[in-house]
């Protein structure tokens, strides 16, 4: 598998603070797996009734995924780069994304947790520069997204989160598939989905790390 | 399109499936729900995969030549999946199911029949993949029928866009996918299922 290497390999995402930072990490993989891990099964034997700290990191892992998803195919769509078809399919894409994070925010908030802020975005030059560009990225930054919620799956605890995380992972699936097609790329790279390792979230999101 | 990589990561990660928490009981948030078991649920999984591969694999002669590239594609995954679930299911000790005798009526010589009844079916699986999500013990089979339904989903949107669907309420069906339970997915295979009730479904058809 090549190593993508999104957004030129430029750093993209200042963190709004410290916290979000760290939560991303960790939830990245950056902290290494034996610490999510930790993470995830820290319960008392009284809390199942109430969420995990590790489903809450989980969730505003995805959260900050879901904020850089939204901002770049909205800024796609709305850079006059694609048009038809193609502008069609990516508009649709970053309404999905809008919801993705109002459902994850308004969750993360009923179980007690707080939602990490929206991260600044800094693109290097060349991503919107012309349709081809843009959906290179978009081929490795949907691919990344449908991978980073699979990486999580057995991670996750309640079973209500993971049916509404795999609920989200699906329609990331039909994104990555669609922008696949539209760039005369193979939309089914494997029959089952690929789960993130550690190692290749851990190259791909560095880059955008610049906090 | 098919290449060595994708068969390899299949089988190292779904045949080999590793199965230290086989015996973990059924959880309590899914006592009552559609399935008894893990096994229960490959079973089930494998009639909608059997459903589709013999669909794709019978193909249309009405599709484009890459259409049918698409479609020979999406076979070769439902083929994939047959083969994982059934090596899962015997390594838990199960009985897979047999593939059910199947009349899909008269949709080959139709490219939009064809295809709609591919996009129908994607659609449905996908969310019974979803539905059944939640009632599955094991957290490797969990891993891998969540990997299986990532790409039914993938399928229906392929297909979706073939025909030409809108974005919305054709190639994506909202920013969440809906979960379809047991009963829906087994009314909808009914009418195309040949005997029921000699054939292997039975249990599953008579509700």
């Amino acid at each position: 598998m090549t190593q993508p290497r999104l957004f030129g390999g430029g750093p993209v995402m200042m963190f709004a603070d410290d916290r979000s930072r760290r939560s991303f990490l960790k939830w990245a993989g950056i902290m290494g797996v034996g610490a999510t891990l930790a993470a995830a099964g820290a319960r008392s034997g009284f809390a199942s009734a109430q969420a995990d700290e590790g489903d809450i990191g989980i969730l505003n892992y995805a959260l900050t995924l879901e904020y850089l998803e939204e901002d770049f195919y909205g800024r796609g769509a709305d850079s006059g780069l694609l048009k038809g078809r193609a502008g069609e399919i990516v508009a649709a894409i970053r309404d999905h994304e809008t919801e993705h994070i109002a459902a994850i925010e308004s969750t993360i908030t009923d179980l007690g947790g707080t939602p990490v802020k929206r991260p600044k975005l800094d693109y290097p030059k060349g991503v919107f520069k012309d349709k081809r560009a843009w959906m290179e990225t978009a081929l490795d930054f949907s691919q990344l997204g449908v991978e980073a919620y699979h990486g999580q799956v057995t991670l996750i605890q309640s079973p209500e989160l993971l049916m509404a995380a795999a609920a989200i992972a699906g329609v990331e699936s039909r994104h990555a598939a669609v922008i696949a097609q539209l760039a005369g790329r193979q939309p089914f790279p494997a029959p089952i989905e690929q789960s993130a390792p550690k190692s290749r979230v851990l190259k791909t999101v560095k880059p955008f790390i610049s906090g | 399109m098919k290449d060595m990589n994708r068969r390899t990561f299949f089988k190292s990660s779904v045949a080999a499936l590793p199965l230290a928490s086989v015996a973990v009981a059924q959880p309590a948030w899914a006592q009552g729900a559609d399935f008894k078991s893990d096994v229960d649920i490959l079973n089930f999984a494998l009639i909608a995969e059997y459903f589709l591969s013999a669909f794709y694999r019978e193909g249309s002669p009405m599709l484009s030549s890459k259409e049918a590239g698409y479609i020979s594609d999406i076979g070769a995954d439902e083929d994939a999946h047959i083969a994982a679930i059934t090596a899962t299911v015997q390594d838990l000790g199960g009985t897979p199911t047999m593939a059910p005798a199947l009349d899909y009526g008269d949709v080959f010589n139709d490219r939009k029949k064809y295809l709609g009844f591919a996009l129908r079916f994607e659609n449905l699986f996908g969310g019974a993949y979803l539905g059944a999500a939640g009632q599955i013990s094991n957290k490797e089979i969990l891993q891998a029928a969540a990997g299986i339904y990532g790409t039914e989903e993938r399928h229906a949107a392929v297909i979706a866009n073939l025909l030409q669907e809108p974005a919305e309420g054709g190639v994506f069906n909202g920013a969440l996918t809906q979960a379809a339970d047991k009963r829906t997915v087994l009314q909808a295979l009914r009418p195309f299922v040949k005997n029921p009730q000699t054939t292997t479904v039975e249990a599953a058809v008579t509700l």
